[in-house]
């Protein structure tokens, strides 16, 4: 049997800030936007938070859909200590009854986690034709105290639609090999900031990238980095990140290293088109750079991609699946090019101006309200063209959501 | 293994790393940041040294490491 991933889409809000504004407006050395190598990053609007991301992304997969009987956000920006964000996705997404509703969390490694135990339940087969919804969520909580991560920061959702009609990405069964252990390379203490230890993380993400692979070719005779996939579409952290995890493999698969740089614009560039605009979208990262990668890459037939998925804390894996030319079709009635495109480009200040508001979408108030209509003039600077849905506060700690129209 | 030829290794990949520097440029008493180094290119040494030290040390201890003599005496520690 086949399974994998039948439908995939990303929502990275309607707001975005250039990285080199934000570099000046904070006064950030801009020697270090190479190494970034970000373009632009999401930023959330007052009225969205984890729900109607994940909702605005999952929407266009899951209409019309009636077998799926799990659906799980994955996020670590959760509303509640019991109540899950998945229980109001699930409403405003109209999912039948019948459906499993949980939420998972272990930092941005989370939404792996569950695309395989659900991609194993669908193939378990018990419950013929099943499908799964996983939905990695997330908002930003940096400020200027972020220092150079804030630029890297992206907000957003990737909705994952898992089943046994794998036409965007035909997962390798059995394929994988994991890497976990405690650290405290980066947390979320509270609901209005985040922690975070540069360096530690880093040498942990490279740490785990190399365990993994050892744990994959454990499983995987004579696999190897340099040679067995086509494309790699990892987590990405900021792209620059990325581009030295590669060359890091690369060196220990023994490539010569005057190749690197070619094999790195060949099969890794691609996905990190979408992630150098966006930020990083946590969870849903990986997933994104695979969106990136399926509509970038020239698929001609079929190809081999190799994911990373690494969540700070920290637990991790790398794994892989088939792309073809139906990928890049199913994915391009996505359009999530012109999605990003259509986003409305905020000058510093008024993003400076946002965040107070942005910052404390977490906390819990009993009685709140949000004025959509106060963001119109960022509305009608933004291109959407569907009912997308927007938060309007909390009443009685229920939160309170309506549609807005294009 | 002496102090002295895990020094070199860390040197010469520094030199890797950042190929703009002059190899008098890099001493045990500079630290990887104040030659240019950003935390990418600090793990690159790290792992790169690493590599061709055959040594593997637990990527918690690099957080003690604020200067290339420490990296140094860090990794002598796991020869």
């Amino acid at each position: 049997m086949n399974v994998g991933i039948e439908a995939l889409n990303v929502y990275c809000g309607l707001a975005q800030i250039p990285v080199p504004e934000l570099f000046e407006g904070r006064g950030l050395d801009a020697e270090r936007l190479g190494n970034l190598m970000m373009r632009n990053r999401s930023v959330g609007l007052p009225f969205e938070d984890p729900v109607t991301n994940a909702v605005n992304a999952a929407r266009p997969i899951a209409a019309g859909e009636d077998r799926i009987e799990i659906l799980i956000t994955s996020t670590e920006s959760g509303l509640d200590y019991s109540k899950s964000v998945a229980s109001y996705v699930h409403e405003y997404l109209g999912l039948p009854r019948s459906c499993r509703v949980v939420e998972v969390k272990q930092a941005c490694y989370a939404a792996t986690a569950a695309v395989q135990l659900a991609a194993a339940y669908v193939a378990s087969g018990v419950s013929p034709g099943a499908k799964a919804l996983v939905i990695a969520t997330d908002v930003a909580l940096v400020d200027e105290r972020a220092a150079y991560a804030e630029p890297a920061m992206g907000a957003g959702a990737a909705a994952v639609l898992i089943s046994d009609r794998p036409r965007v990405l035909d997962l390798d069964l059995g394929a994988f090999g994991n890497h976990s252990y405690e650290t405290m390379d980066s947390a979320r203490p509270g609901p209005t900031f985040d922690i975070a230890d540069s360096d530690r993380s880093l040498f942990a993400y490279l740490d785990c990238l190399t365990s993994c692979l050892a744990g994959y070719r454990s499983r995987v005779e004579d696999a190897d980095f340099a040679t067995t996939f086509d494309h790699l579409a990892m987590h990405t952290p900021f792209a620059g990140m990325v581009k030295a995890a590669h060359r890091k493999l690369m060196r220990e698969s023994g490539g010569g290293t005057a190749s690197i740089e070619e094999d790195f614009e060949r099969r890794v560039l691609p996905s990190l088109a979408y992630p150098r605009r966006v930020g990083n979208l946590c969870s849903g990262s990986v997933y994104l750079a695979l969106a990136s990668l399926i509509d970038h890459a020239a698929l001609d037939g079929p190809a081999r991609v190799g994911l990373y998925s690494y969540g700070s804390g920290c637990s991790s894996e790398f794994f892989s699946g088939l792309v073809d030319e139906e990928s890049a079709s199913t994915l391009a009635g996505m359009r999530i090019g012109e999605h990003l495109d259509g986003r409305c480009e905020l000058g510093f200040d008024e993003y400076a101006a946002l965040l107070p508001d942005t910052l404390t979408c977490l906390v819990p108030e009993r009685d709140r309200q949000v004025d959509v209509g106060a963001y119109e003039h960022l509305l009608s600077r933004a291109r959407f063209d569907r009912d997308l849905l927007v938060n309007t506060g909390t009443k009685d700690y229920h939160r309170t959501y309506e549609w807005l129209a294009p | 293994m002496t102090d002295t030829e895990i020094f070199e290794t860390v040197k010469q990949n520094v030199l890797k790393v950042l190929p703009d520097l002059r190899p008098g440029d890099v001493t045990t008493e500079g630290t990887l940041t104040d030659l240019g180094a950003n935390s990418v290119d600090r793990a690159d040494v790290v792992t790169m040294s690493m590599e061709d030290l055959g040594l593997t040390v637990p990527v918690s201890e690099f957080q003690e490491v604020h200067d290339i003599r420490s990296l140094v005496d860090l990794l002598a520690r796991h020869a």
